[in-house]
This record gives C-alpha cells, structure tokens and sequence, in this order.
C-alpha cells in the first residue's frame, strides 16, 4: 500500500510520462488524488458513474452468487450424504478453468448467432438479443457465472459446522422444519454467508476482465476498468493508484465492521 | 460496577469493549514505536533503491512541416558492421498480437538457426510504459513513428547500422529520409495503413460509403448496438475532429479539445459503441455490424469469416478527400536487446520483397514496398473489391492527416479526455 501512495503522491516523468514515486511523505504531491476526487461528484464528475455502475454491479451479482449458491451448498452439506466427496470435487472443478477461458466461452455463447440466440430465435426470432453489445445485464451475469465458485464453497464450510444436535433440539422443542431452517440454520449460517458474500465481492471489485470481454462499452466501464485503463496510460499511473486507495478504503470498512461484529459471535457460531 | 472516567466522562468498565479499545500495553506502544520509527527508514530504503529517471522535458516534436535528424546516443552505441547472428541464440520480439506471420519467423529461424520468441502488448502506451521500466530486454519493437521522440529522449533505442539493411531500397523512396527519422538512423517502417469504417453490408440495410458524412453512423442512434470504435485514444479522437471537418488532429486548442469531449459523449449516448481493437475478429463473427477499422485489419477480417459466408460481405470506406487518416508502423531496436545482430538481420529479412508480401498475406497489413500496388493487391487476391479502399498508395502521404506526437501537456488533456469517455459512459 505505501508503494500504491508513494505512486499517487508522486511525480511524472515530463517525457516518458511514467510514475517516478515519492517515498517521503513530505514531498508528495495530491494533484492526482484530488484530480480524481473532484472527478468523481458534480458537474465534472465524470468517473461517478463507473464508480456507482460498480455498487450495484457487485452488489446485485453478489445477490444471484448467493441465491444460486445457499441452496446448493445447503443440499450438499445437509443432504448429499455420500455423494458430498463428488459434490465438492465438482464444486471445486470451475477452479481448475482459468477464469479468462470461462468468460471467452460465454462469447461463443453469447455471439449474435451464438448458442443462446439460436436458442431463443427457435421459439421466436425476436427474441433473439445483441447480448455483447453492452449491456448491463451481460456483465452481471458474467460476474455471478465467474464468482458462484467462490461463494458456494465458505458457504458449505459453515453449513457443515452446524451441530446436528442443535437442529435436532429445535425440532424436539416443536419447531417445523422451516422454523428450524429459520431460526437455526439460517442464523447460524449468518457469518459464512457475510464471509463469502465479501470473499465474492472484494475481487468483483477490482474486476474489469468481464465487462472488457462480455460488453467492452463506456456504459458498462467498472472501476477496475478505470484502474487498468489509467496504469497502460502514460501520466495516470497515479490516477490509478487513487482509485486503487479509494476501493481499498471501500473495501476495509466492511471488512473490519464484520470482525468487529463477528468477533464475539465466534464462539456461538462454532 | 463502577470504572475510571475516561476523557469525555464516560465510564469504562474494567474488560468492557471500550476498555480493551483504548488499553494500550507495552508490547503493543513498542510494536507502534517501532512502525513509527520503520516508515521513514523503508521510504529511505525505497527511495535508494527506486529508478529516477528525469528526463530533459525538452521533447524534440517531428512533423512533416518539421522533420527531425535525431542525434546518435551515447549510452547505447550502434554494433559495428559485419557481424553475423549467433547460432542457437533468441531473439525477443515485442509486437501486436497477430502482427506478424508465423511463416516468415519460421523462415527466419530456419534460416539463421535463431529462435524467435514473440511477446504481445495491446497498445504502444503500454508497450513504452514497459519498456521505459526497464525491466524488459526486447530486442525488436514495433512501435507507431509518433512514440520516436520520446524513445531517443529516454536513450530507449539504438540507432540502426545501415550496412545490415540492404533490402531498404525495396522501400517506397519517401521512407529512406522519413520526416520522423531522417535518415532513417533508429527505424525502418513495417506496414502502412489508413483509418476508415469497414461494415458487413449483408447485416445492415444502407451503404455506409454513400451516406454525405459516413463518420455519423456512429453518432445515429438506429446504429446503438452495432458499432465499434478503436481503442486508441488518438484515432479514435480524431476521427471525431474529422466528422467536424477538423483537419488538425494534434491539436491543443481548447475548442477542438471540447468538440472532442462533447462529441464523445453524445457518441456514446446515440450509439454506445464498443472499444476494442479485435474488430478483425468480432465484425466478420457479427458481434456488431459497422467498426471504425485500421485498413489492415479489415482486410484480416476476410480471413476470420464464419464457414460459408464469402469476402464480399465485408465493405470498407476511407475519406480519400483529406479527412481519413494515413499512418505507418516502425521496427526499432530497443536499448535493453541482448540480440542487437540478430535483430538487425530480421529486419532485413522482413523487408524482402518476397517476406514482406508473406507478411502481408498473413496480417492484412500492407508493406510499403515498391512491388506492391493497389492494383496488384486485388490481382493477387490479397483482398476483394469492397476492400479495396484498404490498400495505401504512396500519394496518401502526401494529402492526408497524420497522428503526431503531441506536446506532454496537450498529451495528458488528451488522455485525460479519453478517460473520461471510457468512464462515465
């Protein structure tokens, strides 16, 4: 991080146009960081929408990620019995894909006459849509397709550690079994699900590989788009490192909120 | 049970949150002691250690008004003449991905015993960025002419030893003694190409070529879905100064600057098009129907078709009238190559007639050689009629705009502009 500072508060190269880092505080200069700032709200705000596109992105594939994954990840802790090895070997299997030739294989699908239109142009040929064309909806779905994996498996990880005896407890105590699902395991799931809804949400952050693949649009830039866009251009390196400072901040205040809360849960959540 | 008052009254309870909160040991006040102390020393360290490359600021801007002899550098010498590659050694490319046709390295390792690695990069911002880091050892770069200045100021290249290049006079004469590089002491050129809009005429109802101002497709919100520009900050920039009839496209006046700005942005609310560079791939596949498109790369586009769907599909327009854009490529040798010789003898080897063309029939980029024509090129099938706008003649040169390098602070509105395109949307 203080190299990340160092390039931020730093100096350019007047040629070169490259970062020359400052190491000593005292020299640096916030004319990047408050470039950035002053960019991002108001009349000037111009990086405030991949900024807010980013929120709800991420928030709203984080969503879906843990729709798609409760479900499964409760089924093979709690009902998989001897199939629960080869559940989790397939769990883990998208791991084994590098994430680059997943997402290239939604473009095959994708395509205009891809897999899905064919599909689609079957029952009516105007339903058939320009998915690649930059649209919201595309990124998405290609970030909770990329990040399911990483959810489902802290999600199994907690809902295996539920003491069968307590569930048992509840019943004997006249609850149902949704009232037992309510009130015991859902509870008691709370900190594996926060723990995988942030280990999903901190890289879908930085992440800017998807909506270059599946839409490529500005309508659709994130801010790990912007990151990447300012550190291959010359002169923005410091540009980059602001917005690298200011999703870090982002992402450290829920993080620390969460062992602050979880810290005195710990022993009843185990 | 009662506690101590803190500083604002309240009371703290001995083992409550609060009291772990502000309990401070001396295992914990020496580890802060001591991160206090670690800072500064590390920003030493690290400022001893860091690269501190100033340069003069004074950057020398080539044009065609004013051509520019760069001087010999001192710290990376050319190689003496007569010297010949050594066997078994490798010799590192650093290029556009597809830029170059595996058949001609092939030729070239069997013909030298030289291996020939390729590594990629996606635009030459990037590439500079890297190899100004230092950190890379490439011993051939294909960089565009406006990027020149900048290297030699840097010390980032070395000057060319005229006795290996004896294929230069298969050239076009104007790029023995080019503005950017007289005398050609650090470059040769590689392709030439132009800047236009290719289409697949059987995915849209109109023929882009007819329309009075064919660069409006991409502000006509019919077009929103199926458009894409280049991802290149100074092309695609200024084919927005063109659309307005702007020749000048390194201009640092304020007014052109916001005509881009605000074009951009209505650009993008009419049309949203994608930025990309692999419209050679996604225009044939359909993923969009009209691309904005360095001539090369429509030409690429024929042989990147789906099974069954002919050439002929693909049309292409460049503003012949002095609005459309002409550009050349370069080999330079970076300071950093441990294979000066064997770069040298590939460049040579890329400007044979016979490799060259290879090249061409691999890459879609024209070589400005001698032996090839805008005639010839369709006769020898290089490309269909409706491509045809594609091919380069000498003249073009002579008449249409070039992309400059600009002036570091026009450079960074530039950028800056662009950035705020590809960010807000």
């Amino acid at each position: 991080m203080y190299v990340v500072l160092a390039i931020l508060f730093g100096q350019i190269d007047p040629v070169l146009r490259k970062p020359v880092p400052v190491w000593n505080p005292v020299d640096w200069n916030t004319i990047q960081f408050r470039y950035v700032l002053s960019h991002i709200f108001g009349e000037q705000g111009y990086f405030g929408p991949a900024l807010v596109r980013t929120a709800v992105y991420v928030l709203v594939a984080s969503t879906i990620c843990l729709v798609i994954s409760y479900p499964v990840a409760y089924y093979v802790a709690r009902y998989a019995g001897r199939w629960q090895g080869l559940l989790l070997v397939v769990l883990i299997a998208p791991f084994w894909i590098s994430y680059m030739m997943r997402m290239l294989a939604w473009i095959n699908l994708l395509q205009n006459d891809g897999l899905v239109n064919e599909v689609l142009g079957f029952f009516n040929d105007a339903w058939r849509v320009d998915w690649l064309s930059g649209h919201a909806t595309t990124v998405i779905l290609g970030l909770a397709y990329g990040y399911v994996p990483y959810m489902i498996l802290p999600l199994f990880a907690g809902l295996d550690r539920i003491p069968q005896s307590a569930l048992e407890a509840s019943r004997d105590l006249g609850a149902s079994r949704f009232e037992t699902f309510r009130r015991v395991t859902l509870r008691l799931s709370l900190p594996a699900m926060v723990t995988a809804v942030l280990l999903t949400c901190l890289p879908m952050l930085g992440d800017y590989f998807t909506t270059d693949l599946l839409a490529a649009t500005p309508g659709t830039s994130m801010v790990g788009n912007l990151i990447n866009n300012a550190v291959l251009t010359p002169g923005q390196t410091g540009q980059a490192a602001a917005f690298v400072l200011i999703v870090t901040v982002v992402s450290i205040v829920p993080m620390l909120a969460y062992v602050w809360v979880s810290r005195d849960r710990e022993g009843v959540a185990t | 049970m009662a506690g101590n008052p803190d500083a604002l009254g309240r009371d703290i309870v001995a083992g409550s949150p609060l009291r772990r909160r502000l309990r401070i040991s001396r295992r914990s006040f020496l580890r802060g002691l001591s991160a206090t102390i670690a800072v500064p020393a590390t920003a030493q360290l690290l400022a001893a250690c860091g690269d501190q490359l100033y340069t003069s600021g004074n950057l020398v801007l080539a044009s065609p008004d004013h051509p520019v002899k760069w001087p010999l550098s001192t710290k990376v010498p050319m190689i003496e003449p007569g010297l010949t590659p050594e066997p078994g050694s490798t010799l590192k490319i650093y290029n556009y991905a597809d830029y170059i046709g595996p058949g001609v390295i092939k030729a070239f390792t069997k013909l030298y015993d030289v291996k020939v690695t390729v590594s990629t990069f996606n635009d030459t911002d990037e590439a500079l960025t890297k190899i100004a880091s230092g950190a890379v050892d490439f011993d051939l770069h294909f960089p565009s002419y406006d990027q020149i200045g900048k290297m030699v100021a840097g010390d980032l290249l070395r000057p060319l030893t005229h006795e290996y290049i004896t294929n230069i006079d298969n050239l076009w004469p104007q790029f023995k003694n080019p503005w950017y590089d007289q005398g050609w002491q650090y470059s040769v050129p590689y392709t030439v190409y132009n800047t236009g809009i290719g289409w697949r005429n059987d995915l849209i109802d109109f023929d882009v070529s007819a329309l009075d101002n064919p660069y409006d497709v991409f502000w006509d919100p019919a077009n929103r879905g199926k458009c894409a520009v280049i991802d290149d900050w100074h092309t695609t920039m200024s084919m927005v100064l063109l659309r307005n009839g702007i020749r000048d496209v390194n201009s640092g006046r304020v007014a052109d600057l916001e005509v881009i700005r605000r074009d951009l942005k209505a650009m993008s609310e009419a049309t949203d098009p994608r930025v990309t560079i692999t419209m050679y791939n996604d225009l044939p596949a359909g993923q969009y129907s009209i691309a904005m498109m360095w001539g090369g790369d429509a030409v690429n586009a024929q042989y990147y078709l789906p099974k069954g769907v002919p050439a002929e599909v693909l049309s292409y327009w460049w503003a012949e009238d002095g609005l459309g854009l002409v550009d050349n490529d370069l080999m330079v040798l970076p300071a950093g190559g441990e294979n000066p010789v064997a770069a040298h003898f590939f460049i040579n080897h890329m400007l044979d007639a016979a490799m060259a063309s290879r090249n061409f029939g691999y890459i879609g980029y024209q070589p400005p050689q001698n032996s090839i024509s805008p005639e010839s090129v369709v006769a020898d099938g290089y490309m269909t009629e409706g491509l045809v706008a594609a091919a380069v003649r000498p003249d073009d040169f002579e008449t249409s705009p070039r992309l400059l390098e600009l002036d570091p602070v026009v450079d960074a509105e530039w950028h800056n502009i662009w950035q705020e395109y590809k960010a807000s949307g």
